[in-house]
């Protein structure tokens, strides 16, 4: 009963929010049909969309991992999005060095560094000052993710990860480290099936690491009840730094992927948002691995989407931002329904009883 | 989640528009009619048979700075509605990205779906438009602001920007030298503002240096970048601190930031300079003149080729001689002289006697 609410709620609040946004694109003049229409067909219509939609939620699954993770220990790491540039920054740097490596090997090293760097960039400042001074991860993790970002933007603006000559980008990651593309009847999708298979192992690794160890029970514990935790014996302030090194590192993670499998190169911009994003994912989650994969996919669909819904029905671009947003709104309003249902009831039964 | 709240913060703010909207009754039917008329439009322009007898599709993508920037993104889209009221059968799109990855899909999508030309706006999409313009040969890309060679199906439209810099430079020095704007000091100083030190900004300072230093070689040029494209707050911050310093012509090359800029000059009665389309119309009696860029000529032209089927792959340089650079006519109160003086000017840059550098003396 429990778990068929915990799916049915979710999708629930993103059938209204899809209701409410087709009743406003109506309102502003434009055929609701069509426009979700050209969505779903821009996300699903062909082998290309699809890759696109799978390539676009393969970040916002992996990261969302990771914020399902200190969700999961109590923790709000709000700063994803600087662990993603982080790990992203160092995947690039080791990806254009050591250019004699071999290629599977210096696309493993890619990865590593870019793992460990957004684990670091989590794990020590924000971690060790929320388990030793009490200072609050949302505060902390935040301010490091800008520092984060515009670090990365110092590098290749001017810095000394600027490829000469050229406007603001790094130079390319060496060409054995960029994952192969499936290119089976999908051309330019972008797709890589080395992503895919990262993006799985790692829901099987965090579901694994969240369920079925010692050490996954451990965090949820302290994720349920700091007190009762320590009260247990368990280690409140080492589990603190772990679960913000953990989330972090599947930030870093998504990165690396993402460097080695699309950009190839730290591009000027830095609006990607994956960080902030899937903080919704893993809401819609429930903070739940495999239920990251759905809804990963979903914002994934939202994006490639959204962005044929430009093109086909000349939608402007903010009212997919609204929709995303609205359905951000629903989510967080589920946790109200149950509220007001039950205030009601006791309205009733107080009625009731009074009236007896 | 800034984005997001911003998101939920809009979707709130039309729920209740709807609201009211069905309480009036009259807004919501505005609302639905002017959306209607303008796909009516585009359908009839679809349908409008054409010299040739086909109408040719064209897809806009802008880079990340989206429609709005004020610079060459809304140029693009202003070059590309031209042709499509001027010329007869074009069709058009456009699709804003919304960050570095939908480059690839976005181009792609539009290649795929039979577009003849699809325009990539900036030079951040270099690296996409070379991978997608090799997977689809049969459609022509134009990229702005970037030299891509050696792809038969890529134009590659860059702007000698200096040009345009120096005559604006030229203006100021003039005007400075001679004092002869009111409310001018006696400091002969002058402020620039760029974005980031990247060439499409450098090449307008660089030409403004040596302009303004032509007419005025005891003059100052200040210069400041504010890392930013859009913070209006950060450039009206930069212009006053210029401003303090005795400059009392601001020249912002640095999209809406520059917005702020020129804000600031028009509050403390200072005068600027315009930046890439005309920009008198954001402070008029401030706006001296713009160094204009023309990304709308380039995307036009563009589009006329394809139609004519002329198009030509390979860099196309826009420089004064094809007026793909200027200067906006001047600001009333202007002496004739400067003009004058412009324009001899602009003649010995097209005819070579004048070479402008684009390296920015710091």
């Amino acid at each position: 009963m429990r778990s068929l609410r915990s799916i049915i709620l979710p999708m629930g609040a993103s059938i209204l929010a899809i209701l409410i946004g087709g009743i406003l694109v109506a309102a502003l003049g434009y055929n609701p049909v069509t426009v979700y229409g050209s969505l779903i067909s821009g996300a699903f219509g062909t082998g290309i969309n699809i890759g696109n939609t799978i390539t676009a939620s393969l970040p916002l699954i992996i990261v969302g991992l990771g914020i399902a993770i200190s969700f999961q220990s109590g923790l709000f790491n709000i700063g994803a999005d600087g662990q993603y540039w982080i790990g992203a920054t160092a995947a690039v740097w080791f990806g254009y060095h050591f250019n004699h490596l071999p290629g599977w090997f210096h696309m493993i090293l890619c990865i590593v560094v870019g793992m460990i760097a957004g684990a670091l960039w989590a794990g020590v400042i924000p971690g060790f000052a929320k388990a030793f001074v009490g200072s609050h991860e949302v505060i902390t993790t935040m301010m490091m993710s800008y520092i984060g970002i515009l670090l990365a933007r110092y590098l290749i603006e001017g810095g000394p990860m600027q490829q000469k000559g050229f406007n603001p980008q790094s130079p390319e990651v060496a060409q054995n480290t960029q994952f192969p593309y499936f290119t089976q009847g999908l051309m330019q999708s972008q797709l890589s099936l080395i992503a895919v298979a990262i993006a799985l192992v790692a829901v099987i690794v965090v579901w694994f690491l969240l369920y079925k160890t010692t050490l996954g029970f451990q965090l949820r514990t302290v994720g349920l009840n700091q007190r009762a935790a320590r009260y247990a014996g368990i280690n409140v302030k080492l589990f603190t730094v772990l679960a913000l090194c953990l989330s972090g590192m599947f930030a870093g993670l998504a990165g690396a992927v993402q460097m080695l499998g699309v950009d190839h190169r730290l591009l000027d911009g830095f609006s990607s948002n994956y960080g902030y994003t899937a903080i919704v994912v893993s809401l819609l989650a429930r903070n739940n691995p495999i239920g990251v994969i759905i809804a990963g996919l979903f914002f994934g669909a939202l994006t490639t989407g959204g962005q044929n819904m430009q093109m086909v029905s000349n939608v402007p671009a903010a009212l997919t931002d609204v929709l995303t947003g609205l359905i951000i709104f629903f989510v967080a309003c589920e946790r109200i329904i149950p509220q007001v249902i039950g205030w009601y009831r006791r309205r009733r039964t107080l009625k009731s009883t009074s009236a007896a | 989640m800034k984005k997001q709240f911003v998101a939920v913060a809009a979707s709130m703010f039309a729920l209740t528009a709807i609201v009211t909207g069905c309480g009036t009754g009259a807004a919501s039917n505005n609302a639905a009619t002017n959306g209607s008329n303008a796909t009516n439009s585009a359908g009839t322009s679809n349908s409008a048979g054409t010299t040739n007898g086909k109408t040719i599709k064209i897809g806009l993508v802008t880079d990340i700075g989206g429609l709005n920037d004020n610079g060459f993104n809304h140029l693009a889209y202003v070059g590309m509605t031209n042709a499509q009221h001027q010329l007869n059968g074009v069709s058009t799109s456009v699709v804003q990205s919304q960050s570095e990855s939908d480059y690839v899909p976005n181009l792609s999508h539009f290649a795929q779906n039979g577009y003849n030309l699809v325009i990539a706006v900036g030079y951040l999409m270099e690296d996409a438009v070379k991978q997608v313009a090799k997977e689809y040969p049969k459609t022509d890309f134009l990229i702005i602001d970037d030299n891509i060679t050696g792809i038969p199906n890529v134009a590659s439209a860059i702007f000698q920007s200096e040009q345009a810099g120096y005559l604006a430079g030229v203006v100021a020095g003039l005007v400075q030298k001679n004092h002869q704007l009111k409310g001018l000091n006696t400091k002969n100083v002058v402020g620039v503002i760029g974005g980031q030190d990247i060439p499409p900004v450098d090449t307008y300072i660089a030409g403004f240096q040596q302009g303004f230093k032509k007419e005025d070689p005891s003059g100052k040029v200040l210069l400041q970048y504010t890392n930013s494209f859009s913070d209006e707050a950060l450039g009206s911050q930069y212009a006053q601190n210029e401003i303090s310093q005795g400059a009392d012509i601001i020249f912002p090359v640095a999209g809406g930031c520059g917005i702020g800029a020129i804000n600031a000059a028009k509050s403390a009665k200072v005068y600027a300079i315009g930046v890439d389309t005309n920009q008198a119309y954001l402070a008029p009696g401030t706006v001296i003149t713009s160094a204009t860029k023309g990304v709308d000529t380039a995307v036009f032209d563009t589009i006329k080729a394809v139609q004519n089927g002329t198009f030509k792959g390979g860099v196309s340089t826009f420089n004064l001689a094809n007026n793909g650079v200027g200067i906006a006519p001047l600001m009333q109160g202007v002496p004739q002289s400067v003009q004058t003086t412009v324009n001899q000017i602009k003649q010995q840059i097209i005819s070579g006697q004048i070479k402008v550098s684009t390296t920015v003396q710091k």
